[in-house]
């Protein structure tokens, strides 16, 4: 079981040389650059506030989804109870907020932390059992912190080590950082702070964490007989999962400044799953296209007046018709569909236009 | 600390609800062990025939009987159908993949519920609630005594099926192994029609009684199939038997909490934390397995 002990040649093979940008990367750096400009500048005066939450909210959740994209894609862990590791966040941070003045970004920072090991905790169950059982455990778990959620409540400035209290309407709400009060400067924020999540996730996917996950995914035998130190790798997983939910919990903490029980249900942990499987977790912009599916998607529905209950269904569909047909999600399956539609159109234009000249 | 008086009448709660529990369970456990499917919609299932059936009582001039019936129908319908389409296309994925599925017909079954019934306060009632028994100072109403009976009755039922008819031999066939049973001339589609047929008659019975036993509400109906999961679990999704028992068990420690307010909040976590020690307990001995997955 000790794979501490393994050759050394094993490691090297692990490590890499680095790679050379080529033209493709950094073509491909400058648009998500420009499309980052975009959003964070271009975008915020055209909206109204209602929007603006909603993006907010989405850049929100596609950190929510980039820890589960991460576990389920890389790691090959299925974990149903992601939006309970969201609502320990989200009180650690409104807890430290209420308890101490530090600064939004230290809070932020000690929220990452504090969820890190707890993700560790819930995680431990991962080493002894994976696939279903792992599954099943998580939502076990998932299942039982909602409940003690659901007597403890969120802090909002009461005494005590919960810090609730239930008279304190007058209380004001979980701090912003004092750079971003605005809803605009805010929401800005969170873009910049999901950015990083996104890089962080990345550097870790391209490094040798992600080849040891890659590795643990294809085989655990496998890895373990070459060396990969298969308890570290799950348990790391586990805690940088958890500590970017555990920062996107701090950040909807100080959006809308009050926390409520019935944002985090175990239904909740089962849609996410679902938008993340539907988004693709084999691409982190997978992560990104699952949280405009629970963010945007809801908003957009509810702008055209369809029931907000449509969307349950269609993430049930979705995610049907993603474990049958499509494994790697939307991000990869539309493109290629697009692009299949697209050669099907030329063709039938070219067809059209033979036909034509053949009539002339 | 109540004393025992006080305890008296959450035995017979708990011995009813762990009944449908065991019912639940058996259900999932025999679909299992069949078709290779964590049931995960069990409870939504239930939850729409019950719901439906509410709707037929309530809105129209439905006999309540054919409404029960149509509810139980409902859940095999709807199972069996589920397996048909999308049994075969999954059939050869890890487990986790088929039990995800489930939990997309879950989804769309909860979506279709909460848009058709939105939350309000909606009571079943069934005419077996009316009378029952005086045991010393409890009363026990004749749900009660039909969720504890009809668990012990299935069990059986389900079990001398599995042992005795050929049906029930190739059902155990499938559950050793797939492959080899295709080889030697089992039926494996019919074979399996039959189990997730049973299994949804099954989702629908529970979610007739406990919308009648706990509450007709579409969340909780859905959710209650965690007790049923862990009783499952505890039984390794193998022992009927076992079954039973632990689906009767997690029904009574959970009753039995209730007088003892300490800790009564927290009392709706027993399945999650009797699961999750199950699960543990399970998967105790780390084997590193190479070799095909479910097996």
């Amino acid at each position: 079981m000790n794979a501490g002990g393994a050759p050394s040649e094993a490691r090297a093979s692990l490590s890499l040389p680095e790679r050379r940008p080529t033209a493709g990367t950094i073509v491909r750096g400058g648009v998500i650059a420009v499309l980052l400009a975009f959003v964070l500048a271009g975008l915020p005066p055209l909206l109204s506030v209602y929007w603006l939450d909603v993006l907010t909210a989405v850049a929100i959740y596609s950190v929510v989804a980039l820890g589960l994209n991460l576990l389920v894609g890389r790691v090959g862990l299925v974990s149903l109870g992601q939006i309970a590791i969201l609502a320990l966040g989200a009180w650690v941070a409104a807890r430290l907020d209420f308890a101490t003045s530090l600064p939004f970004p230290i809070v932020l920072l000690a929220t990452g932390v504090i969820t890190a090991v707890l993700g560790v905790i819930v995680g431990l169950p991962a080493l002894r059992v994976s696939g279903l059982y792992l599954a099943l455990i998580t939502l076990m778990l998932a299942g039982a912190i909602t409940i003690v959620l659901n007597s403890t409540n969120f802090p909002n400035g009461g005494g005590g080590f919960l810090g609730h209290t239930e008279s304190s309407f007058g209380s004001g709400g979980i701090r912003r950082p004092s750079i971003a009060v605005s809803d605009q400067a805010y929401y800005r924020y969170a873009v910049v702070l999901a950015a990083l999540m996104f890089v962080l996730a990345l550097l870790h996917v391209r490094s040798k964490p992600g080849r040891a996950w890659a590795a643990i995914r294809q085989s655990e035998p496998a890895a373990l007989a070459a060396g990969v130190n298969v308890t570290l790798y799950k348990l790391w997983a586990f805690a940088l999962a958890a500590f970017i939910t555990g920062i996107a919990g701090g950040i909807l903490g100080g959006s809308s400044g009050k926390l409520f029980v019935t944002q985090f249900t175990t239904q909740g942990s089962i849609i996410l799953l679902a938008v993340v499987l539907m988004g693709g977790v084999f691409s982190l912009w997978g992560a990104l296209a699952a949280g405009v599916l629970l963010q945007l998607l809801p908003a957009l529905l509810n702008d055209w007046g369809a029931p907000p209950d449509l969307l349950t269904v269609i993430f049930g569909v979705g995610v049907l018709q993603v474990l049958v047909t499509a494994p790697e999600g939307l991000v990869v399956q539309v493109p290629r569909d697009l692009a299949t539609l697209g050669r099907f159109l030329l063709r039938l234009g070219r067809r059209a236009a033979s036909l034509l000249g053949g009539a002339q | 600390m109540p004393s025992f008086e006080d305890f008296k009448p959450f035995f017979v709660t708990g011995l009813s609800l762990g009944g449908v529990y065991a019912l639940s369970g058996t259900g999932i456990v025999v679909l299992y062990r069949a078709t290779g499917v964590l049931n995960l919609a069990f409870g939504a299932v239930g939850a729409m025939g019950a719901l439906i059936s509410w709707a037929l009582i309530n809105h129209t001039s439905a006999n309540q009987y054919v409404a029960y019936a149509v509810c139980i129908l409902f859940g095999g319908i709807v199972t069996l159908a589920y397996g048909i389409i999308f049994g075969p296309p999954l059939a050869g994925r890890d487990p986790l993949v088929k039990a995800v599925g489930t939990l997309g017909l879950a989804l769309i079954l909860l979506g279709f519920m909460s848009w058709f019934w939105p939350p309000k306060s909606r009571s079943m009632f069934l005419p077996t609630s009316n009378s029952g028994y005086q045991i010393g100072i409890v009363h026990v109403t004749w749900t009660q005594i039909i969720g504890l009976v009809a668990a012990v009755v299935v069990t059986i039922g389900t079990g001398a099926f599995l042992r005795f008819t050929r049906l029930g031999t190739a059902m155990r066939a499938l559950a050793d192994d797939r492959e080899i049973a295709a080889t030697l001339g089992v039926p494996v589609r019919r074979v399996e029609a039959v189990a997730w047929l049973g299994s949804g008659l099954l989702a629908g019975t529970a979610g007739l009684l406990l919308s009648d036993l706990v509450a007709l509400d579409a969340v909780t109906l859905t959710f209650l199939v965690i007790s049923s999961l862990a009783a499952a679990l505890i039984a390794r999704l193998q022992s009927l038997v076992v079954t039973l028992f632990a689906g009767i068990v997690i029904g009574l420690v959970d009753a039995l909490i209730t007088p003892i307010l300490s800790i009564s909040t927290y009392r709706d976590m027993t399945p999650f934390v009797l699961a999750t020690i199950g699960l543990l307990w399970i998967s105790r001995r780390r084997v590193v397995s190479v070799g095909r997955a479910g097996t």
